[in-house]
């Protein structure tokens, strides 16, 4: 059931509606239970026993982003997102969750598994992309539009402990995440080769598992422990200076939602607070640094794109702009409604394909009329969403931290 | 329950999608802003004139109670089917039509929200005053049903000030235009003023004429801290006594000001009795000399700070973090009852007075908010819903008000309307002969009562 502090949230809710106009979900669809009103007043029922959870009411659930939007605008101050979590929990003992959902998480949650079919993945799957219909798509995203596996996992591609170069003046840990890892090899790349030139070491925990964000915001709780559990013993280390993630998503799970899942589940969540006061985001740690004497030029436009679970979840906002503006002849040129979530959401966009569509066309719109050619954003999730969206070739999504290391290159070359 | 044969009829003009009748669905339109619940046996999502004739057609054959609805962020049960029924939702109808800027006007679909009608007449040089604290989820046909105040009242009046013309569809399904779009019109009765603020009783609006304004050049906002609620209220009546017209002048006290900087962090001064907001606008001379001015006056009152903000930034905060009152205060209790009764502007400062010795003497907290320039008292009375003897105290509190404005002339409603929790004190500011008017022009519009029953007009005595 429900923490019970939680439960209190619901009475804080004085139904004044100022959350409603600034959901991208209600602003696709319009109807009340859309909004974040709408679906903390059902669980204000659910909770008094005077509405039955139904697979309607689930669905609801699953009709929100989890982009924060509605939390941090409450005039109220009520956790919005954290009852949404803590509600879709208790629905998904209920009624289970689809099977592509638990095949996905039972992968992720495994550590032999998740090798295992990234392997056959990229050795039959990678060739084969390219046989797939035209027009499919997944959720949102055509088929060739989605991501490439990497040709080796990145933890397999250097050693646990990457020394720095020249002087040490640091030490950190480096948690990957499963994007990294698997899919966008250059930002871990990127994130080793910008902070060993810091003189900064990076060890990677070989043993390290998926953050279990999408387990357990998809509801499926239980299951994330395992995730939580084997992260928790490998990062709480206090002989490095930081535990160093490039996924907002990663990093919203390791600051507080491993917090949160503990507490609610009446578990012991002191080493996760713990931890959480020692994970930064990599443009959070670079902005530590004096990049200025490392950077080249590199001529062209950038704009930025604030992921949710970076600017929300993790209230970081200037760094990763500040990284960015760092570089020189490197113009930076900010679009309408930067924060504005881009549809992803997660599964999100592969549940309410429609909805996600309506939402990233005006993600889109944004970034093409800032005419930039680069649009930076550290979450591989909005990296997807937005890449699998654009129609052209001549705007490319990255990770801010590769456009850092592309600028230290340019002078090492 | 609705009979599934016209549930049919319904659904065979909206169609499945826009005809909702889950119980989660129904559940989440059984609220507004206030604390009354009725759930409807359906909801309808219209997108155009002809869907909502359509609607009142056939619920006008089948006897089915029709209740219209915007964003629901009403305060008065107003958008809430009282009695069952359908309620009519008119966020999905919600394109601005046409801004037109040889003309100043606009016309827009009842489901556009206020601030997005400002935003898109700000961009070409426009302005539409109206500015309800809930301008960002409150829709055009709520703000023309309810005529919503706000802000700016005491400069720029309400929305009655702003209406060229309306579209509206009858009971029976008769379309019919009222109004136009010129700036002056006495063709005939004022129609268009009979429909804004009647609560949704008469008829559906399904377009909306309004009448725009240049944009003011400039703008500055003044902050006035005291260490006396009186002082504040005394320099409001010498403000408007002096002639000055700023465009909004606001009053918060401390239990206001704290909830708001819990929620804002703008720094707001927290041991401050109250503070004053004061906006001028026009051309840039007239703002600074009147700025100038009214910075005195408040520090002759007894103002221990006046901060004039420095950007138009800066005015942007001070101003949504002032529209996120009435959200704010539920971080202190639960409830928040808003009251509404306003007064002549040279009896504010004894009003507020009366308010806190009422609340006192009922033991019952209160926050007061008001928009003092033009004497709309909102005094937030805090409490929690599920202890009843609180409520009881509070109703107590708030019948005490009512009585108290009367007897200075003032009004039950300024801004937020009669709905259900005025209703019963409707006899004491209005004669029978003028309720029984207003019932005849009721049963004109609505012969067989079927738009917005349990309205307020259905009054239960007091």
């Amino acid at each position: 059931m429900i923490a019970e502090k939680l439960r209190e949230e619901v009475y804080n809710c004085i139904r004044c509606g100022l959350c409603m106009n600034k959901c991208p979900v209600y602003n696709q669809l319009y109807f009340e239970g859309a909004a974040p009103r709408g679906k903390v007043q059902l669980i204000k029922k659910v909770l008094e026993g005077k509405l039955e959870p139904s697979e309607n009411f689930c669905r609801m659930l699953s009709l929100c982003l989890l982009c924060e939007t509605c939390t941090v605008n409450c005039p109220s101050g009520v956790a919005l997102d954290r009852l949404m979590k803590a509600m879709r929990a208790e629905v998904s003992e209920k009624f289970g969750l689809p099977w592509q959902k638990r095949a996905m998480f039972h992968l992720l949650s495994s550590d032999r598994l998740l090798p295992f079919c990234l392997f056959w993945g990229r050795t039959v799957g990678n060739p084969l992309r390219s046989l797939l219909p035209a027009d499919g798509k997944v959720g949102t995203i055509p088929y060739h539009r989605l991501p490439l596996l990497n040709r080796r996992p990145l933890l397999n591609q250097f050693p646990e402990v990457v020394p720095a170069l020249g002087r040490r003046v640091g030490s950190v840990l480096y948690f990957t995440g499963c994007a990294t890892n698997y899919l966008f090899e250059n930002v871990g790349r990127s994130v080793i080769a910008t902070l060993t030139r810091l003189g900064v070491e990076v060890i990677i925990p070989k043993a390290q598992m998926c953050c279990g964000l999408p387990i357990a915001l998809s509801g499926a709780r239980k299951m994330a422990l395992k995730n939580i559990r084997r992260n928790l013993e490998i990062f709480s280390r206090d002989d490095v200076d930081a535990v160093i993630v490039d996924c907002a998503s990663c990093g919203s799970a390791l600051k507080k939602e491993y917090t949160h899942i503990l507490e609610e589940l009446g578990e012991n969540a002191e080493a996760a607070r713990t931890l959480g006061k020692r994970v930064l985001d990599v443009a959070e740690y670079l902005s530590r640094f004096e990049l200025e004497k490392f950077l080249r030029p590199l001529p062209g436009r950038v704009t930025y794109h604030d992921p949710c679970h970076l600017v929300r979840s993790q209230g970081v906002r200037e760094e990763p702009r500040s990284l960015l503006k760092r570089i020189p002849e490197l113009e930076f040129v900010e679009m309408e409604g930067p924060d504005v979530c881009c549809g992803g959401g997660g599964t999100f966009q592969w549940e309410h394909p429609e909805v996600a569509a309506g939402i990233t066309r005006n993600k889109i719109k944004a970034i093409a009329d800032t005419g930039a050619q680069f649009v930076a954003s550290g979450c591989p999730g909005c990296r997807l969403q937005i890449y699998g969206s654009l129609d052209t070739d001549a705007i490319q999504v990255l990770h801010p931290v590769e456009l850092v290391a592309m600028a230290l290159e340019r002078r090492l070359s | 329950m609705l009979r599934q044969e016209v549930l049919e009829q319904f659904i065979s003009v909206v169609g499945p999608d826009r005809c909702k009748t889950s119980p989660e669905d129904l559940l989440t339109y059984g609220y507004d802003a206030c604390i009354y619940e009725y759930v409807p046996d359906a909801v309808l999502f219209p997108k155009s004139t002809q869907e909502a004739a359509d609607i009142m057609r056939i619920a006008s054959a089948e006897h089915v109670f029709v209740t219209p609805r915007g964003a629901g962020s009403g305060l008065v049960a107003e958008a809430l089917a009282k009695h069952g029924g359908a309620v009519v939702c008119f966020t999905m109808m919600n394109r601005i039509l046409e801004i037109n800027t040889a003309n100043r006007y606009a016309v827009v679909e009842p489901g556009v929200v206020i601030s997005e009608l400002q935003k898109a007449v700000d961009k070409v040089g426009l302005f539409y005053p109206p500015d309800p604290g809930s301008a960002a989820v409150a829709t055009m046909g709520g703000a023309v049903a309810m005529n919503a105040g706000g802000m700016r009242g005491v400069k720029y009046g309400v929305t009655r000030d702003y209406l060229l013309g309306l579209e509206i569809v009858l009971p029976s399904g008769e379309v019919m235009v009222t109004g136009t779009v010129t700036a002056k019109d006495v063709t005939g009765y004022d129609l268009t003023r009979l429909i804004c603020g009647s609560e949704g009783t008469l008829a559906l609006v399904t377009r909306i004429n309004v009448r725009l304004l240049p944009k003011p050049k400039t703008k500055r906002t003044l902050q006035a801290v005291y260490n006396s609620i009186d002082d504040a209220g005394t320099t409001v009546s010498r403000i408007v006594e002096a002639g000055i017209i700023p465009a909004t002048l606001e009053l918060m006290d401390k239990t206001v000001i704290k909830a708001v900087e819990e929620f804002s962090q703008l720094g707001l001064p927290l041991d401050a009795e109250a503070i004053l907001l004061v906006d001028v606008d026009g051309g840039p001379e007239s703002v600074e000399t009147e700025a100038a001015l009214i910075a005195d006056f408040c520090r002759t009152q007894g103002a221990r700070e006046v901060r004039v903000s420095l950007s138009e930034k800066e005015n942007e905060l001070l101003w949504s973090a002032r529209r996120s009152a009435f959200g704010a205060v539920a971080r202190l209790r639960p409830t928040c009852m808003i009251e509404d009764a306003t007064v002549p502007v040279s009896y504010l400062t004894s009003a507020i007075k009366k308010v806190i010795e009422i609340c006192g003497r009922n033991r019952v907290q209160v926050g007061v908010l008001a928009h003092a320039g033009d004497g709309n008292l909102h005094p937030l009375i805090l409490c929690d819903q599920r202890d009843k003897a609180e409520m009881e105290r509070v109703e107590r509190a708030m019948d005490e008000i009512v009585d108290y404005a009367l007897s200075v002339g003032g009004t039950l409603s300024g801004e937020h309307g009669i709905g259900i929790p005025k209703s019963k004190y409707l006899p004491k500011q209005l004669s029978e002969t003028s309720l029984s008017m207003m019932r005849a022009i009721k049963r004109a519009f609505d012969p067989s009562g079927i738009l917005n029953p349990g309205s307020f007009l259905e009054q239960r005595g007091s």
